[in-house]
């Protein structure tokens, strides 16, 4: 339930943010992380960002989430294929 | 032992448990917000939901939770209003379109959650949103870790902790862990290779400690913005945990400034004694005694699609995953 997704801040109104991750674009509240700034890599959970990521962690976690959903998406398929890889599951980050 | 419903499916999703060497094994603890809710909180949101002019208005999983006698999902089938939103702020603008209807969030969740449901509260108050209210269920870790260790009973030695509720709480509100019991613990993400190095932090710990392995989000004082909004909106209260019983100190209820949102000052319901699921051990798998096959009613009865216990119906509770990812036994259906 907790659940967070790294998500990238494309613009701002005052507390409330357009966010974007992979083509997804939401709004988000800024309330916890009033220092956080367009550009900043924001984990969001349940429409509100609760941290500011060091960009080049977030960017590196948001290229293995790519590179896992390749994965999923059956570049490799084996075994380990996930029936239920359709069904998105987040890792969170 | 890892007390994070995130963790517990990572855990089961990349079937870690059987990468572990000998001596080392992995127990799910309270780590699902669903799971641990109480019985007896059930039947009060159930019985707020049979009043006519109530909505509920509350997260996905919590729907089908058994109660006592009912569920939502039953309650919402017999008429009730129920509804599941992503964001608690959701909930503001289902109040906001039909404000001749009484909204109440059930508020379940850890310190991740908590602060968006304060958030809300206070966006609540700033639009003058008087058919909004909070029924708060919410918990806060370390109580639990604390109550889990006195009972002595699980003979933990180390904790994988929880990822984001500490992105919230920081990591010194451990420092208890070695300080006072001399277990350790590692705050983790929530990929494979986090998990399994928290582990291995944890494996090299020469005297028990508190470390951070997610340091890209998690650091030790935590977010201070949603401390304090935490400190303002809410307060302390006694709470009963599923499997746990009642831990002192380890709830959060509305604080005086913002009583007037709280769903039990609104609303009186006798919802009676709670009756817990007959058979089912989620208790003794919420505190660690047991893994989900040693319940007789595992992938009996109790299956996700007809769930005794709460650990069987959020896809985070240890049976659920346990269920989903290792399909007991049966090598035709293990699919990690």
């Amino acid at each position: 339930m907790c659940l967070a997704i790294p998500m990238r801040i494309t613009a701002t109104d005052g507390a409330a943010a357009t966010i974007e991750a992979d083509g997804l674009v939401q709004k988000t509240s800024l309330m916890l992380v009033p220092d956080a700034r367009v550009g900043d890599y924001v984990l969001v959970h349940a429409g509100f960002a609760i941290a500011v990521l060091e960009s080049d962690d977030a960017a590196e976690r948001l290229a293995l989430f790519e590179e896992i959903a390749g994965m999923a998406a059956g570049d490799e398929p084996g075994p380990d294929t996930d029936p239920q890889a359709d069904k998105p599951y987040d890792p969170s980050i | 032992m890892e007390v994070c419903g995130t963790h517990t499916m990572a855990i089961s999703r990349y079937g870690l448990r059987d990468l572990l060497p000998a001596g080392m094994r992995l127990v799910s603890g309270p780590g699902c917000p669903v799971c641990v809710t109480a019985v007896g909180d059930l039947d009060v949101v159930v019985a707020l939901a049979r009043l006519p002019e109530v909505t509920i208005v509350t997260f996905g999983d919590l729907v089908r939770v058994p109660s006592s006698h009912s569920s939502l999902a039953a309650e919402r089938a017999a008429g009730a209003d129920v509804r599941v939103v992503y964001a608690p702020t959701d909930a503001l603008e289902l109040a906001a379109a039909e404000p001749e209807r009484q909204f109440v969030l059930a508020g379940i969740g850890f310190e991740t959650t908590a602060p968006t449901v304060a958030g809300a509260l206070l966006m609540a108050r700033e639009r003058g949103l008087g058919n909004f209210s909070v029924l708060s269920l919410h918990k806060t870790m370390p109580g639990a870790l604390r109550a889990l260790l006195d009972a002595g009973e699980s003979r933990i030695d180390g904790f994988i902790l929880p990822g984001h509720v500490s992105v919230v709480t920081g990591s010194d509100c451990y420092r208890f862990l070695p300080g006072e019991y001399g277990v350790g613990g590692v705050v983790a993400g929530f990929t494979a290779a986090d998990v399994l190095e928290a582990l291995l932090l944890l494996a090299r710990q020469q005297e028990p400690a508190i470390e951070i392995g997610y340091r890209r989000a998690v650091t030790a004082a935590g977010n201070r913005v949603a401390q304090e909004l935490l400190a303002r909106v809410f307060a302390p209260c006694d709470a009963v945990w599923r499997g746990l019983g009642l831990i002192p100190g380890s709830g959060l209820r509305l604080s005086e400034e913002f009583r007037d949102f709280a769903a039990e000052e609104r609303f009186t319901v006798e919802p009676g004694e709670p009756v817990e699921p007959r058979g089912c051990r989620c208790g003794e798998v919420l505190r660690g005694l047991i893994d989900p096959p040693e319940c007789a009613l595992f992938g009996r009865r109790c299956t996700p699609e007809m769930p005794v216990g709460a650990c069987m119906v959020s896809s985070e509770g240890a049976c659920a995953a346990h269920f989903r990812y290792r399909a007991f036994d049966d090598p035709a259906g293990a699919d990690d």
